[in-house]
């Protein structure tokens, strides 16, 4: 009989559970539609700061820092976006793995990684084991504004624009989960400073870089930037100016940019957990359920036995 | 309003986390770098950094409409004016405009 009241008792935690999750799940897909509505809201912004970008590389030869190569210190940034929150599946861990596949790669190619992080489970994560990370930033992983990618941009393009003595970085890599569909997120890896900036006209696949994982810039230009021959723009105050107002934009927009598909990735990647748990909780549920049953259906079968032995026993007795 | 009618350009205003208005225009005022800047269709290509001000647009109507905008870039090619900024809002709509029924 104690059996059977723990079955009944698991049971009905399980079912408990089983609510928990299928509200999260619920609550994540609506989160989704949000999502869209962010991303797409953001998106003619991104849209015009690329196109002044690509006027920009047309036609003038673009001198900046931002978009050269420096050699001065082998210090590069990676950052890396993570949730705030846990109960989104693998999400987190996989850019964790990743992160740390960029990282000793970039040890063994002689340079000195240094770690940004963005979402609190990261955070946590290389809190926990000590690591040395550079600055961290929390909240709204899953509905990032404009403000959290301007302060994570602004500090990236400080430590960027800083001369090597004074902790100086070369390159920025940015590892990011992106939104390929509700099924399917992949984490990616994308360099994003220096900038490659190539110019409409040839923008065939042939630049030297490192795989097709940094070629988000030149794939964009292809769909964006197309069909018309770009007009000669007339830049004021002077071009200087114009970069030099117009290219940390254009970095704050691509972060932002990230941010939005890995918070669409972290609501998509959460509702499949929590999907994936809904399920399981009740394939638990009937597997109890008919473990309980079994069980009572012995205790029943026992006491039948019982009876029936000892009245057979009564009755030979009787004879 | 009679006559011959006037030209006009393509205008988008966006801020870096929604689109804020879109539609036709007169022509626009905005508040470039180096003092205040006025665009009618037609205009030669332009790249303009701009400061925080205030953006003006003459709808075809002649409606005058106010924008409150913080740093950012118009950039103006085939009769299409972008005004991307960093946060912008809509201020005014006012209907009446001397201008427009002068003309």
């Amino acid at each position: 009989m104690g059996s059977q009241l723990a079955f009944k008792s698991r049971i009905a935690s399980t079912g408990s559970l089983e609510k928990i999750f299928n509200a999260q799940e619920m609550i994540a897909s609506s989160h989704i539609a949000k999502a869209r509505k962010v991303a797409l809201d953001a998106k003619p912004y991104t849209d015009a700061i690329f196109d002044a970008v690509q006027a920009l590389a047309a036609h003038t030869h673009i001198k900046h820092p931002i978009v050269e190569k420096r050699d001065d210190t082998p210090r590069v940034a990676v950052l890396a976006l993570t949730s705030d929150r846990g109960m989104a599946g693998a999400f987190t861990s996989s850019i964790i793995r990743e992160t740390e596949t960029l990282l000793s790669n970039l040890d063994s190619q002689g340079k000195k990684p240094e770690l940004f992080v963005y979402g609190r489970r990261g955070v946590t994560y290389y809190k926990y084991r000590n690591r040395e990370i550079a600055d961290t930033w929390e909240g709204d992983s899953d509905q990032p504004g404009v403000e959290i990618a301007e302060k994570i941009s602004a500090e990236l393009m400080k430590a960027y624009m800083a001369p090597a003595d004074k902790g100086g970085v070369s390159e920025l890599y940015v590892v990011f989960t992106e939104f390929v569909n509700m099924v399917v997120q992949r984490v990616r890896v994308l360099r994003m400073l220096p900038v490659e900036l190539i110019a409409a006209s040839d923008s065939a696949n042939d630049e030297d870089l490192l795989s097709d994982e940094h070629g988000d810039l030149q794939k964009n230009d292809g769909k964006s930037e197309a069909p018309s021959a770009s007009p000669l723009y007339s830049f004021e105050p002077s071009v200087d100016e114009v970069l030099d107002a117009i290219l940390p934009k254009y970095i704050q927009s691509r972060i932002h940019e990230c941010l939005l598909t890995s918070a669409a990735s972290e609501t998509a990647s959460r509702q499949n957990a929590m999907h994936t748990a809904t399920d399981n909780a009740r394939n638990l549920i009937d597997d109890l359920t008919r473990q309980l049953n079994q069980s009572r259906q012995a205790a029943i079968t026992q006491e039948l036995s019982e009876i029936i032995g000892s009245a057979d026993a009564l009755n030979t007795e009787e004879e | 309003m009679a006559g011959v009618e006037k030209p006009t350009m393509a205008v988008n205003i966006v801020a870096a986390d929604r689109p804020v208005w879109s539609g036709k225009a007169r022509s626009v005022t905005i508040p470039a770098s180096e003092g205040g800047m006025g665009i009618l269709p037609n205009h030669e290509p332009v790249l303009t950094v701009i400061k925080s001000g205030t953006v003006t647009v003459v709808d075809p109507e002649g409606t005058r409409q106010s924008f409150k905008v913080d740093n950012g870039f118009i950039a103006f090619d085939s009769n299409k004016l972008t005004v991307a900024v960093d946060r912008g809002s809509v201020v005014t709509a006012e209907p009446e405009d001397s201008d427009a029924l002068a003309s």
